[in-house]
């Protein structure tokens, strides 16, 4: 026990630095300013495993040693709790040695007297266990706090199990999902790469999900109230299985699957057209710029960009970089007064776009890498307007202008998911609630021991009590004092003193008593 | 009412509850003091008047504000501070009949409403949608009443720690050959001293109602407050150990998994570790006694840890919760 107690403690002092410093799962923007301010100590950090210290190989070792320990205490434990359960109370050979201890003589004759304690000892869920070769029992009570105790540390090993079992065959995602668009459940679907567990299959489900809408709500402060996503779950043959909301807190469930509500954002359609023809159709999914310090997120305008490779003059690649302001109410505020305005509803939305010429060195991402390339020629359009890229200037509807347009056709909302899968759940769920369930009788019960014995004595018996309390002592006292009332009135009540034997008192130990004092 | 008329009697009603907690608590100390039964009396009610008050400022708060009052730290440390009363009142006082460890626990409640009043305060809003689930009236319920316990068990053992060096002091004056061996607990009488005590010492039952002392001492003796403090303890863990799980199940709702080592969840793991450490100690020879109650003060200080620095200087999911 003291070994995994130190191995406990250990893994309490790794999660102070844990918590303390920033960690790559949880703040990697934080780590990585972490080790640009500090680069010798910071790379000695990230080296020793500080900067991830619950995905370290130390942690994973400690634990492990933490669960052996634990499984090596628990074995000899639950070996002996097993033997207790099967072996009826041992009979004691002293009584008058036990920490509690009080003498009665009664009425009843030793066979009845100790018959009548049974029955009340039973009554009180002692386990009994009558002695064969005389008028004794004894009899036991509490076993339930080793049974909660051992229940207690077993669950602890279950849960730690349904976690590497749920974590180790897992996996975790996100996806944007543009309203009006469909989503499967497929690897190359997932934005970035996926966290999946070190013996994750790879089985995807191929269900889906169609974003019908984005509704956010906020107050006048600002501060978010809801967001949901209205969603249709899709069966792999494209078949609506429900339509659900998927808020923040309530997430849907489909297929062993967890779909949650992330984040949310803009994203405009944009229909790019090139000597009439149209170059590139469709929501663009736009990234919010950070916001500097003492300015709200909600005041930064989106970030975007269509790349067409080979659509600019002489062959060069293209890119139109575009910054979406869904209320150009803040972009007029900000151009005339510098003040920095909260967009949270959509008004007049506009876009300042920016055309690259030159070559693309990265087609997959959202980001524009302006190196290698010139800017051509910018301009605004507005929600539903088009704009010519040559020159940046607004076309009525039907103008061609150039053959080079740039159209912004509506603006719609995405919303991003966060899909993953964890089998472990159940199991932990199960667990924890084992843990909980152990704990009361662990900490709350106690295992305590009587023994009765009744030799003859006059016309009645002398009946002799012993008991023990491994745990809450005082409470027995009172315990022990309230059963030896019962075992008296149960064996005919305390017996008047009898007069012509000159023996010792009714319900005093004899005097010579005081001086055998014997230790079990 | 309007939501404005009750976020003012929220607001009046929690300076009543702290003046009066003020007062209890100045009381309380005079009780152990000069050692009056009518300052105790007087003291008691004035304490209850100030639950009274907390009690109606957290209600009018959950009018103003439409939703449960414990949104945010200063609802959070509101709620706290009346818990610790109540259950210096109701557990310690009346339970296990301690008088002269509510002037402390009215203390901590005062220090805790003073913070949240000066450093905490928000006026009465709508939830942020994070904390938009039925799960707020469950994890924080626990948390909060686990906190409560456990802030309570801190002040028992550090009354155990001072009552425990003031006996030895004085058995050392007495030159007494009795001492308790160095931190092999206190004069922990009836719960070590029994097993091999010889069966004389033992009272007959018959006797025991009589012998027992009519009246309790004012300052219970350390091997008392120590027991105490180990039963408010052992009341608190396996709260505490729900809060911990309740918590998990509604960061599996609301985020996706069930533990990411937040810093908040982090935290509430290492109060846990501790106090899973106390209870272990206690059950060890050779660490009951000051061992184990210096185990239960790093957990009381991790407790505070995990609800003020957590929240306030730790960047976590849990930052919102100000």
């Amino acid at each position: 026990m003291r070994t995994a107690l130190i191995l406990l403690l250990m893994i309490a002092l790794a999660s102070v630095a844990g918590s303390l410093l920033p960690q790559w799962p949880n703040t990697p923007e934080r780590v990585m300013r972490y080790r640009a301010d500090h680069p010798v100590w910071g790379t000695f950090l990230d080296r020793a495993g500080l900067f991830d210290v619950f995905g370290s190989w130390w942690f994973v070792l400690l634990t492990t040693l933490l669960f052996v320990s634990l499984v090596a205490c628990l074995v000899p434990r639950t070996r002996a709790l097993w033997r207790a359960v099967r072996t009826p109370p041992m009979q004691a050979r002293e009584i008058d040695a036990f920490p509690r201890y009080a003498q009665v003589a009664v009425a009843a004759d030793p066979d009845q007297a100790i018959d009548a304690a049974r029955w009340v000892l039973r009554r009180r869920r002692f386990r009994v266990a009558r002695d064969p070769s005389r008028p004794a029992l004894a009899g036991e009570k509490g076993l339930a706090r080793e049974i909660g105790s051992l229940g207690f540390h077993w669950a602890l090993i279950l849960l730690l199990t349904g976690v590497i079992y749920g974590k180790g065959t897992g996996f975790s995602g996100l996806i944007a999902v543009v309203e009006g668009q469909t989503w499967v459940d497929a690897e190359a679907n997932y934005d970035g790469t996926i966290r999946a567990g070190r013996f994750f299959d790879g089985g995807f489900t191929g269900t889906g999900l169609r974003l019908r809408e984005f509704r956010s709500d906020f107050q006048r402060t600002g501060q978010p109230m809801d967001f949901v996503s209205r969603v249709d779950l899709l069966d792999p043959d494209g078949s609506v299985i429900r339509r659900e909301d998927i808020r923040v807190n309530h997430p849907a469930r489909i297929e062993g699957l967890w779909i949650h509500q992330s984040s949310f954002g803009w994203a405009p359609v944009i229909e790019v057209t090139d000597g009439g023809e149209v170059a590139a159709s469709g929501p663009v999914v736009m990234d919010r710029d950070p916001a500097p310090e003492g300015v709200v997120e909600f005041a930064m305008p989106w970030r975007g960009v269509v790349k067409l490779p080979g659509a600019g003059t002489d062959g060069l690649d293209r890119a139109i970089e575009l910054e979406l302001w869904p209320d150009s109410r803040a972009l007029t505020a900000l151009l005339a007064e510098q003040e920095p305005q909260a967009m949270l509803v959509e008004f007049d939305p506009i876009i300042r776009f920016s055309v690259w010429e030159g070559a693309l060195t990265d087609l997959s991402t959202n980001r524009l890498d302006t190196t290698g390339l010139d800017e051509v020629s910018s301009g605004i359009v507005g929600a539903g307007r088009t704009a010519d890229l040559a020159d940046g200037a607004a076309l009525a509807a039907g103008d061609a202008g150039s053959g080079a347009t740039i159209s912004f056709t509506e603006l719609r909302q995405y919303s991003v998911f966060q899909v993953g899968r964890d089998a472990g759940v159940p199991l932990v769920l199960a667990a924890a609630i084992l843990v909980l369930v152990g704990l009361l009788p662990a900490l709350y019960s106690s295992r305590r021991k009587v023994w009765v014995r009744a030799d003859p004595d006059g016309d009645g018996s002398l009946l002799r009590v012993g008991g023990l309390a491994m745990q809450r002592k005082p409470q027995f006292e009172e315990e022990f004092d309230r059963l030896v009332g019962a075992l008296v009135s149960s064996a005919g009540g305390r017996r008047a003193p009898d007069p012509g034997a000159g023996g010792p008192g009714p319900d005093q130990r004899e005097p010579e008593e005081h001086e055998k004092v014997q230790t079990p | 009412m309007t939501d404005l008329q009750w976020a003012r009697i929220s607001n009046d009603a929690f300076n009543v509850a702290l003046f009066a907690y003020i007062a209890a608590m100045v009381g309380y100390f005079a009780h152990l003091a000069f050692k009056r039964d009518a300052i105790w009396q007087i003291s008691r009610a004035v304490a209850v008047a100030g639950v009274v008050a907390n009690i109606v400022s957290i209600v009018a708060r959950g009018f103003a504000a439409d939703r449960v009052p414990w949104g945010n730290m200063y609802e959070y440390s509101s709620l706290l501070a009346l818990l610790v009363v109540i259950g210096a009142l109701v557990v310690v006082e009346g339970v296990y009949k301690v008088r002269s460890l509510t002037g402390f626990a009215l203390m901590f409640s005062v220090l805790t409403m003073a913070v949240a009043v000066s450093f905490l305060y928000v006026g009465p809003g709508p939830l942020v949608p994070a904390l938009n689930s039925y799960w707020i009236k469950i994890h924080v319920q626990a948390a909060i009443w686990g906190s409560s316990l456990f802030a309570l068990g801190g002040i028992a053992t550090i009354a155990y720690l001072v009552v425990d060096r003031a006996e030895r002091r004085k058995l050392d004056a007495l030159g007494s050959k009795d001492r308790p061996p160095i931190m092999g607990g206190a004069l922990d009488l009836d719960a070590d001293a029994d097993a091999d005590a010889p069966a004389d010492l033992v009272p007959d039952p018959a006797e025991d109602v009589e012998t027992r002392p009519a009246k309790r001492r004012l300052v219970p003796s350390a091997a008392g407050l120590d027991r105490l403090a180990y039963r408010i303890i052992a009341l608190a863990f396996p709260i505490w150990t729900f809060a911990v799980i309740a918590g998990a199940v509604w960061a599996q709702e609301a985020w996706g998994r069930y533990w990411g080592w937040d810093p908040k969840e982090t935290w509430s793991f290492i109060t846990w570790v501790i106090f899973a450490g106390y209870l272990h100690a206690r059950a060890t020879n050779g660490w009951k006694g000051r061992r184990a109650a210096f185990i239960a003060l790093v957990g009381f200080a991790s407790l505070l840890v995990t609800y003020y620095v957590v929240n306030l200087w730790i960047v976590g999911l849990h930052s919102y919760a100000k």
